[in-house]
C-alpha cells in the first residue's frame, strides 16, 4: 500500500497555516509545541531548571558555607539554623548540597554535551570515509568500550602521582575520564544511522546535483540526525551524573575536599541508620535531577518524532555484521 | 562456526593485548607508589625505597618502556605478573580472588539474561496491560539509579529482612562465614546465603536493560511477515509468535549481550566494595589506593577477559540463532 | 495501443431482459445459503473496517463472489482499493481490532467469526495463501524444509518424519527447485527471491488446499522469474485442482491466467465479469481508464497513456456519491448522490462465471466501441522537432566507449587475497543523440544501474570512457570540469519519497541544485515557479513538504528537481515502477511530453519492458554486464534477434486475455548466474534455450567463443527474408533465430 493514500487529512488541515507562514519557524515551533504538550516533560524541565537555579543562587539563601565548620552543631538533624542538618564534621548540609548539586550538574552537562560532540565527529567520519578508517575507527571504539572505565578511573584518580592529579582538581580529572569513555555507544548509533542516510536517494541526488560534501553533511545528514542527538545529549547528562555518584559512591572519583552528590550520599551511608538525613537529602536530589531528566527525554522522543519510528529503525540497521547499531543497555547507565 | 568463533577469539585476544598494554602505560605513568612509601614511619631514604622496589621488578628510575618490555618478558615466559610495592605477588593475590568474582558475575550475567528475556517475552505479550506497565516502569526506573546505590538500598533490605524476623538470614557482607565446620552441604547452604543478597542486588538492577529490548525487539516482529505465513500455515497466533518471532526477536539481544558485560563487571566491582566481598574488585580498587601498578593492569586484562568471554558468548549465542551468520 | 479492444463479446444490448432470479442473483442479494453448489468459496457483502487514530476506515465495502474449484478469480486495483485486506479477512488474518461482517462460507462452512483456534483447522489446509514479498515472508532462522513439514505437522499430527520429509522434497520439486533433497536443509537467505516464492507456493500447496490466495505473487520479482513463477502457480493449480484468488494490480498477470475478474476501487468491488468482458467490453470508467493507462509491449503504434487526475478517495469519510466520480471524465451532477450499485451490464451472457455487472451509471452509454483515449481527454502525442533530424545528424549527448567495473572479491580473515572478479559492467559501448530516449533493460543484477553509477560518478581513474555533452572523465575531471558535467546531466531517481529530503519543503528541494549553480535569489523564485508549472504542480504548494504529495507528485517535483539547471541529459532511474498504474501513466506522459518540449534526452533503465516500449527511442538489453543486443526499440521488440531478448519479450504478460491463452512463453530456467567469473564462450549459454537444442558441434563454438555484437546485415545473410537497408539493430549470438528447446516453451491450452 504506498502512496496514494498516504495523503492524511492531518497535514491537509495543517497545510493552510504552513501556506501563509515562515515554514522554518513553523517546523521548530511544532516541535517546541509538541513538547510542551507532554506534561511530563515540561515538569522534568521545570524541576531541572529549578534544580540548576537551586545550584547557583542557592548558596545565597544561607550564611553557611560548605567549607566553615559549626563546631556547636556537629552531625545534627536538620534544624531552624541548619535547614538540612550537619555532616558529621559540622558543615553545614545545606551547603554542601547546594555545591554538590552544581558540581553533579556541571559534570553532567559537560560529559553530555561533548560526548555527543565527539560521537557526532567520530560517527560522521566513520560513516563518511568507510572502508578501511572506518575499520580502524571501529576496532579502536570497540577496545575502548572493552576497557573496564572503572579501573581507569581509579587509577586516574588515585591522586597519588604526579603533576596531573596534583594541578587539576578531581571533578575535572572526573570530566576527562568520563568523556573518554562516554561516547563509544553514541558514536555507534551516529555511524550506522548517517551510514543508511548516505545509501539514502536524496544525499545521493544532492550528490549528483555537484553540491559539495561540506554543504551535504550540513544539511542534509546533520538535520536528520539532529533529534538523536538532542536526545542523546539528554541521556549522556543523565548518564554522566549516574556515574559521577556511582564512582565517587564508592570512594573512586570525586575526592573530598571536593563536594558531589555522589561524595556526600557515599560519605553517608555508613551511618544510614544514625544519621539518614545525611543520606536522603543527596539521594533525592539526584533522584531529582535524574528523573526530571529522564522524563525530559521523554518528551523529547515525542516531540521530534511522534511515530518514533526513525531511531527504531537506525537501532535495528546493520544487521549480520556482528553487533549491529547501539544496544540499548548503556544508555542511561554510564557505569561501564 | 567453529571457524568463525575462532576468528572472533583471535580478534579478542588482540583487544587483550592492546588494552591492557594501554593500561600499563596508564598506570605507569600516573602511579607513584614511591611517595606512598615516603609516608611511612620510619621514613625510608629515598635510597632505600629505590633498592625495595628495585628487588620487586617496580624500578622507577626505568622508562616505562624498559618497565613494560620487562613486566610484559615475564608473563610471557613464567606467567608472572609481578609484584606489589609491599612485595605480595600478584599471582597468589589473584588466585582465589578470581573465582570468587568470577562466579558472582557469571551467576549474575546468566540469571540477568533469563529473568530479563523472559520478563521481556512476558510484557510483549501483555502490551498495555497492568503487568507489562509496572515491569516496564521498573526497568525504566532502573535508569535513573546508579548501581552501587540500588545495590545499598538492597543491602538496607535485606539488614531490615533479617532484624523484622530476628533471625540472620541474609549475609549482607563477606562471603563465607569464617570456621563453618560441617558437610559439603552445610558449606553449599552457607555459600548460597552469602551469594543470595549480592547476585539478587546485581540481577534486580541489570534485567531492565534486556527486559525492554526483549520486549521491543518481539513487539517489532510479532507482525513481521513471516509470522502471518506461519498463521497461513495453520499455526495459531501464539504459536506463530513464539516458534518464529521468538526466536527471530532474539538475534538483536544475544548480539547485545557483550555490550551489558561491562556494565555487569563494573556492577560486579561496586558489589563486592558494597558487600564486602574480598574479590578481585574490591582487592584491586584498595590496591589502586595503594599505587600498584601491577595490580591494576592485572585487573584491567581480568576486566578485559571477561570482556571477551561475554562478547564471544554473544557470538555463539548469534551464530546458534541466526544461521545467515553461520555462512559468513 | 489498445485498439484492439476486440468485439469479445456482442455489443451491449440495451433491451435484453433477465430473469429475475439471474437478477437477483448478479445483484448480490441472495441469501448466503444459496450460493451455487460447486462454489468452494463464497463470500457475501463482505465489510471490514479499522480504527485508527484518524477515525473509523471502512477499508472493505461489501464484496460478493463464489469461487468454483480449478477457477481462477482476478481482483484488479491499486493501492488502498482494499483487495489485500479482503484476501486477510478471508483468510482471517487481520488484527483483532478490525471489524468484518459479512459472511464466508469455505465449502458451505462459514469461516467469519470462528476462533483463530477454529480457523487454524482450514488455515494451511483448505485455504492456504502465497504472499507478495518472499523476502521477508519465510522465517530466516529455519531451513525451508523445516517450513513445509510445519504446514505438514499441523494438519496432519499422525504423519511420519519420513513421510514429512519425503513430501517436502516431493513439494520442492513441483515447484521447480533443482536437486530439492539437498536444497531441503537450506535456509531462506541462501535463496534468490524467485526460489524463495516458489518455497511459498510448496508451503501453500503441501496440503493439496480447495482455495489457494495469491497475494500480488510476482509484483517483487523480475520478468524472467516472473514468468517461472506464474508457471509454478499454474502447474499447482492443475495438480492440487484449487480454485485460484489472484490479487494483482497488473492487467497483464491475470490476462492469461483469470477465468473471472473483479475490478476494484475505494473498498468496493466496481466491475466484475468474465475475463473477456473486462478486457475487451469494460463498462465502467475506471476499468476503462486502469486498461487504457497500461503501456503495451506488443504495441508499436505509439499514442498515449491514459491518464486518471486525482487520488482515490480517502475511506474514513463514507463517499456520498460515486467514489470515482472525482476522477471521472464522465461524471454528471446525477453521479455525485448515492453511490452506484453494481448492475449486471445489459445483454451480457451468463457463461458459468462471475456474471458482467458494473457500478456506474453511464454503464449504458459505454461498450467496445468507445474510444477509452477520448473519454479521458489524453494528451496528444507529443512531437519532437528532433524526430524530424535523421539519428546520424544530431548531436551526441552521451557516449560511453568500453566502461568496465569489475569487483574483486576478496576473502580470508586477516589477510585478504583475491579470489575473483565480479563483472558488473564489462566493456559497454553505446551513445545518445539529441532529443532521443535510451533504455537499458535486464534482469536485476544485469548490471544495468551500475552503468548509471558509472556515468553519474564521472571520474578520470574509471575503466572506460564517458563522454557527456563532449566532456570527457579523462581529459580534465576536476572540479570545474565536473560542474559543468552536472549541469549537462540529471538523475530522477525510483523512489519519489525517499528522493526527497523529508525536512526540505518543496521550495528548498528545488532552490538547492539552483543555489548551487550560484543563481539569484530572486531568479531562483521564478524559475521555481516555471518549473512547477512545467511538471503540473499548483506552484503555490512549494511551502509544503513531501509528505503532503501523494506519489505521483513526489515524482514530478523529483523531475522538476532534475530540470532546474536546463540538463541535456537526465538519466531515468526505474522513474515510475514506484507508481500505481493510473499514476504512472501520467508520469510518463509528462516525460514525453518535456523530451519534445525541451528537446531533453533521456537515459532510462526499466525492468518494465511496456514502459521501454512507449517511451524510448533505442534500447539495449544487458546480461551479465553486457549487451547482448541494442537498437531502434521497434526493431529490437518486434523481431528480437538473441534468445535472450527473446525470453524476456515472451515473459511479459500482455493485458489481453485471447492473446495471453494462445501466446507460446519462453520460461528460462534457474536465476541469473553470479558474475563472478563468467565463462570464456557465450555469457547466456547456461540458460539459453537455442543453445540447448543445438548439436553438440554448434554447441562447442557458444562454449568457446565469445559473440560480439554484430548487425543485422552482417549476419543475416541467406534464408533471412529481412531488407537489406542497414537497420538499427545489433546482437551478440552466433545463432540468432535458432530452434528453441522444447521444454523451455510453453503454451497455456484455451480453456
Amino acid at each position: 500500500m504506498t502512496n496514494l493514500n498516504t495523503v492524511d487529512p492531518a497535514a491537509v488541515a495543517g497545510e493552510a497555516k504552513i501556506e501563509n507562514s515562515d515554514v522554518v519557524i513553523t517546523k521548530s515551533s511544532i516541535i517546541l509545541r509538541r513538547f510542551l504538550r507532554n506534561k511530563t516533560a515540561v515538569v522534568g524541565l521545570v524541576i531541572f531548571l529549578a534544580l540548576t537555579l537551586f545550584s547557583f543562587m542557592g548558596g545565597l539563601f544561607t550564611s553557611w558555607d560548605k567549607e566553615r565548620i559549626d563546631p556547636f552543631n556537629i552531625g545534627m538533624p536538620p534544624s531552624a539554623e541548619h535547614l538540612l542538618g550537619t555532616s558529621q564534621a559540622g558543615i553545614d548540609l545545606y551547603a554542601l548540597t547546594v555545591e554538590g548539586t552544581r558540581i553533579s550538574i556541571l559534570i553532567g552537562l559537560v560529559v553530555g554535551l561533548v560526548s555527543v560532540l565527539i560521537a557526532a565527529v567520530y560517527g560522521c567520519t566513520m560513516a563518511y570515509f568507510g572502508g578501511k578508517v572506518d575499520k580502524v575507527m571501529l576496532f579502536i571504539l570497540e577496545a575502548l568500550i572493552m576497557m573496564p572505565a572503572l579501573l581507569v578511573v581509579a587509577v586516574a584518580t588515585s591522586g597519588g602521582g604526579n603533576g596531573l592529579q596534583k594541578s587539576l582538581p578531581s571533578w575535572l580529572l572526573l570530566i576527562i575520564v568520563l568523556l573518554v569513555f562516554s561516547w563509544m555507544g553514541t558514536a555507534r548509533l551516529i555511524r550506522s544511522l548517517s551510514m543508511s542516510l548516505m545509501t539514502r536517494d536524496f544525499v545521493k541526488a544532492a550528490q549528483y546535483m555537484g553540491i559539495p560534501p561540506r554543504r551535504i553533511v550540513w544539511r542534509h545528514l546533520v538535520p536528520n540526525i539532529g533529534s538523536l542527538l538532542v536526545l542523546d545529549i539528554t541521556r549522556g547528562i543523565t548518564g554522566a551524573i549516574l556515574a559521577e555518584v556511582a564512582f565517587s559512591f564508592i570512594g573512586i572519583g570525586i575526592k573530598v575536599p571536593d563536594v558531589s552528590l555522589g561524595v556526600l550520599i557515599g560519605q553517608a551511608t555508613s551511618q544510614v541508620s544514625t544519621f539518614p538525613w545525611m543520606f536522603w537529602v543527596p539521594l533525592t536530589v539526584m533522584f531529582l535531577l535524574t528523573g526530571s531528566l529522564a522524563m525530559m527525554n521523554d518528551g523529547l522522543r515525542d516531540a521530534f518524532d511522534p511515530s518514533s519510528s526513525s531511531v527504531g529503525r537506525a537501532k535495528r540497521s546493520d544487521p549480520g555484521k556482528g553487533k549491529s547499531g547501539k544496544t540499548p543497555t548503556t544508555a542511561g547507565k554510564k557505569t561501564t | 562456526m567453529i571457524r568463525y568463533l575462532a576468528k572472533r577469539a583471535l580478534t579478542y585476544v588482540f583487544m587483550i593485548f592492546l588494552t591492557t598494554t594501554a593500561g600499563y602505560f596508564l598506570a605507569v605513568n600516573t602511579l607513584q607508589p614511591a611517595l606512598l612509601e615516603q609516608e611511612r614511619i620510619p621514613r625510608p631514604t629515598p635510597e632505600q625505597v629505590a633498592n625495595s622496589f628495585r628487588l620487586k621488578g617496580l624500578d622507577p628510575d626505568l622508562s616505562p618502556w624498559e618497565r613494560y618490555v620487562g613486566w610484559l618478558t615475564a608473563i610471557v615466559t613464567r606467567w608472572d605478573w609481578g609484584r606489589s610495592p609491599n612485595g605480595a605477588f600478584i599471582n597468589a593475590e589473584f588466585g582465589d580472588r578470581v573465582w570468587i568474582s568470577t562466579r558472582l558475575f557469571l551467576a549474575s550475567i546468566v540469571l540477568t539474561l533469563i529473568i530479563g528475556v523472559a520478563l521481556g517475552v512476558y510484557t510483549a505479550a501483555r502490551q498495555y496491560r497492568a503487568s507489562d506497565r509496572v515491569i516496564t516502569s521498573y526497568s525504566y526506573l532502573v535508569y535513573i539509579v546508579p548501581a552501587p546505590i540500588a545495590y545499598f538500598l538492597v543491602q538496607l533490605g535485606a539488614i531490615n529482612i533479617n532484624e523484622t524476623v530476628g533471625e540472620r538470614i541474609f549475609f549482607v557482607t563477606g562471603i563465607s562465614t569464617p570456621g563453618l565446620d560441617g558437610g559439603g552441604w552445610a558449606q553449599f547452604v552457607d555459600m548460597l546465603a552469602h551469594y543470595a543478597v549480592p547476585t539478587f542486588a546485581i540481577t534486580i538492577v541489570g534485567w531492565g536493560t534486556y527486559q525492554i529490548a526483549q520486549r521491543q525487539y518481539l513487539l517489532d516482529n510479532v507482525n513481521a511477515d513471516f509470522v502471518r505465513t506461519a498463521r497461513a500455515k495453520g499455526l495459531t497466533r501464539n504459536q506463530a509468535i513464539s516458534r518464529h518471532a521468538l526466536r527471530v526477536s532474539f538475534i538483536p539481544v544475544a548480539q547485545s549481550i557483550a555490550f551489558t558485560i561491562p556494565a555487569i563487571f563494573a556492577g560486579g566491582f561496586f558489589a563486592e566494595k558494597i558487600f564486602a566481598w574480598h574479590g578481585v574488585g574490591s582487592w584491586s580498587i584498595d590496591a589502586i589506593a595503594l599505587q600498584d601498578v601491577n595490580a591494576a593492569t592485572a585487573t584491567l586484562a581480568y576486566g578485559s577477559v571477561i570482556f571477551a568471554i561475554g562478547a564471544i558468548l554473544a557470538d555463539f549465542a548469534t551464530t546458534l540463532v541466526d544461521p545467515r551468520v553461520r555462512v559468513q | 495501443m489498445s485498439h484492439e479492444m476486440t468485439a469479445g463479446t456482442e455489443s451491449a444490448d440495451l433491451s435484453a431482459e433477465l430473469s429475475a432470479i439471474e437478477r437477483l442473483h448478479v445483484a448480490g442479494l441472495h441469501a448466503a445459503g444459496d450460493a451455487p453448489a460447486d462454489a468452494v468459496l463464497s463470500v457475501r457483502d463482505l465489510n471490514v473496517r479499522f480504527n485508527t487514530e484518524n477515525g473509523v476506515v471502512h477499508a472493505v465495502r461489501g464484496i460478493d463472489f463464489d469461487l468454483r474449484a480449478g477457477k481462477t478469480l482476478g481482483i484488479v486495483g491499486e493501492s488502498g482499493s482494499g483487495k489485500s485486506v479482503t484476501s486477510m479477512a478471508i483468510m482471517g488474518l487481520l488484527p483483532p481490532t478490525a471489524e468484518i461482517t459479512g459472511s464466508v462460507r469455505l465449502q458451505g462452512k462459514e469461516l467469519l467469526g470462528l476462533s483463530d483456534k477454529a480457523m487454524c483447522q482450514y488455515r494451511g489446509n483448505d485455504i492456504a495463501m502465497v504472499f507478495q514479498d518472499p523476502l521477508s515472508s519465510l522465517t530466516p532462522v529455519y531451513t525451508v524444509g523445516n517450513q513445509i513439514i510445519e504446514a505438514l505437522t499441523v494438519h496432519n499430527p499422525t504423519m511420519s518424519k519420513q513421510a514429512k520429509e519425503a513430501r517436502a522434497v516431493e513439494l520442492l520439486g513441483m515447484v521447480g527447485i533443482p536437486s530439492p533433497k539437498d536444497r531441503i536443509k537450506a535456509f531462506p537467505h541462501e535463496f534468490s527471491g524467485g526460489m524463495r516464492q516458489r518455497v511459498m507456493i510448496a508451503i501453500a500447496i503441501a496440503n493439496n488446499p480447495r482455495v489457494l490466495i495469491a497475494d500480488e505473487p510476482t509484483t517483487a520479482l523480475d520478468v524472467t522469474i516472473q514468468a517461472q513463477v506464474l508457471e509454478v502457480l499454474h502447474a499447482a493449480q492443475e495438480e492440487t485442482g484449487a480454485a485460484v484468488v489472484m490479487i494483482t494490480h497488473d492487467l497483464g498477470v491475470v490476462a492469461g491466467m483469470a477465468d473471472d475478474i473483479m475490478v476494484m476501487y475505494a473498498g468496493k468491488p466496481v466491475e466484475t465479469g468474465s475475463v473477456d468482458d473486462i478486457y475487451y467490453n469494460p463498462r465502467m470508467p475506471y476499468t476503462m481508464g486502469l486498461l487504457g493507462a497500461v503501456p503495451r509491449v506488443d504495441a508499436a503504434e505509439k499514442s498515449s497513456l491514459v491518464p486518471i487526475e486525482g487520488i482515490p478517495p480517502n475511506l474514513i469519510h463514507p463517499p456520498t456519491g460515486c467514489s470515482f466520480a472525482p476522477r471521472c471524465p464522465l461524471a454528471s451532477d446525477a453521479c455525485l448522490h448515492g453511490e452506484p450499485e453494481l448492475r449486471p451490464v445489459t445483454g451480457a451472457s451468463l457463461n458459468g462465471g462471475l456474471p458482467h455487472r458494473a457500478a456506474c451509471l453511464k454503464t449504458g452509454s459505454l461498450g467496445p466501441d468507445v474510444d477509452v483515449r477520448e473519454v479521458f481527454r489524453a494528451p496528444a502525442v507529443p512531437v519532437s522537432h528532433f524526430d524530424a533530424i535523421p539519428r546520424a545528424e544530431r548531436r551526441t549527448v552521451l557516449e560511453l566507449r568500453d566502461v568496465r567495473k569489475h569487483f574483486p572479491l576478496m576473502k580470508g580473515a586477516l589477510i585478504k587475497r583475491r579470489i575473483g572478479t565480479v563483472k558488473a559492467v564489462d566493456g559497454l559501448s553505446f551513445d545518445i543523440r539529441e532529443g532521443e530516449c535510451f533504455s537499458i533493460v535486464g534482469e536485476s543484477g544485469c548490471g544495468k544501474t551500475t552503468t548509471l553509477l558509472e556515468i553519474m560518478e564521472f571520474h578520470k581513474d574509471q575503466d572506460g570512457e564517458v563522454v557527456i555533452g563532449g566532456l570527457s572523465n579523462k581529459e580534465a575531471s576536476d572540479a570545474k570540469t565536473k560542474s559543468a558535467m552536472r549541469k549537462e546531466l540529471q538523475m530522477v531517481f525510483q523512489d519519489p519519497t525517499g528522493a526527497l529530503d523529508p525536512r526540505f519543503t518543496v521550495f528548498e528541494v528545488l532552490s538547492e541544485p539552483l543555489e548551487n549553480a550560484g543563481m539569484a535569489k530572486p531568479q531562483i523564485r521564478k524559475r521555481i515557479m516555471e518549473l512547477m508549472e512545467l511538471v503540473g504542480l499548483q506552484p503555490d504548494h512549494v511551502n509544503r513538504f513531501p509528505n503532503q504529495f501523494s506519489g505521483g507528485q513526489r515524482q514530478r517535483i523529483g523531475i522538476a528537481r532534475a530540470l532546474a539547471v536546463n540538463p541535456k541529459l537526465v538519466v531515468l532511474d526505474e522513474p515510475v515502477s514506484a507508481l500505481d498504474v493510473s499514476v504512472q501513466a501520467g508520469v510518463i506522459n509528462l516525460l514525453d511530453q518535456l523530451r519534445a518540449e525541451l528537446g531533453l534526452s533521456y537515459l532510462m533503465v526499466a525492468h518494465d519492458l511496456s514502459v521501454v516500449r512507449h517511451v524510448s527511442n533505442r534500447v539495449a538489453v544487458m546480461y551479465l554486464g553486457k549487451i547482448v543486443e541494442i537498437g531502434d526499440v521497434d526493431s529490437v521488440f518486434d523481431n528480437p534477434r538473441h534468445p535472450y531478448t527473446r525470453a524476456l519479450l515472451s515473459a511479459i504478460p500482455v493485458p489481453d486475455p485471447v492473446l495471453e491463452r494462445t501466446r507460446e512463453r519462453i520460461i528460462l530456467q534457474g536465476d541469473l548466474p553470479s558474475p563472478l567469473e563468467a565463462p570464456t564462450g557465450c555469457n547466456f549459454a547456461t540458460r539459453c534455450p537455442v543453445f540447448v537444442a543445438l548439436p553438440p558441434a554448434k554447441q562447442e563454438k557458444c562454449l568457446s567463443l565469445e559473440p560480439g555484437l554484430a548487425t543485422v546485415a552482417e549476419t543475416t545473410g541467406a534464408g533471412h527474408p529481412f531488407p537489406a537497408a542497414p537497420i538499427d539493430q545489433q546482437f551478440a549470438c552466433f545463432y540468432p533465430d535458432g530452434e528453441l528447446d522444447a521444454d523451455m516453451l510453453v503454451v497455456h491450452e484455451t480453456n
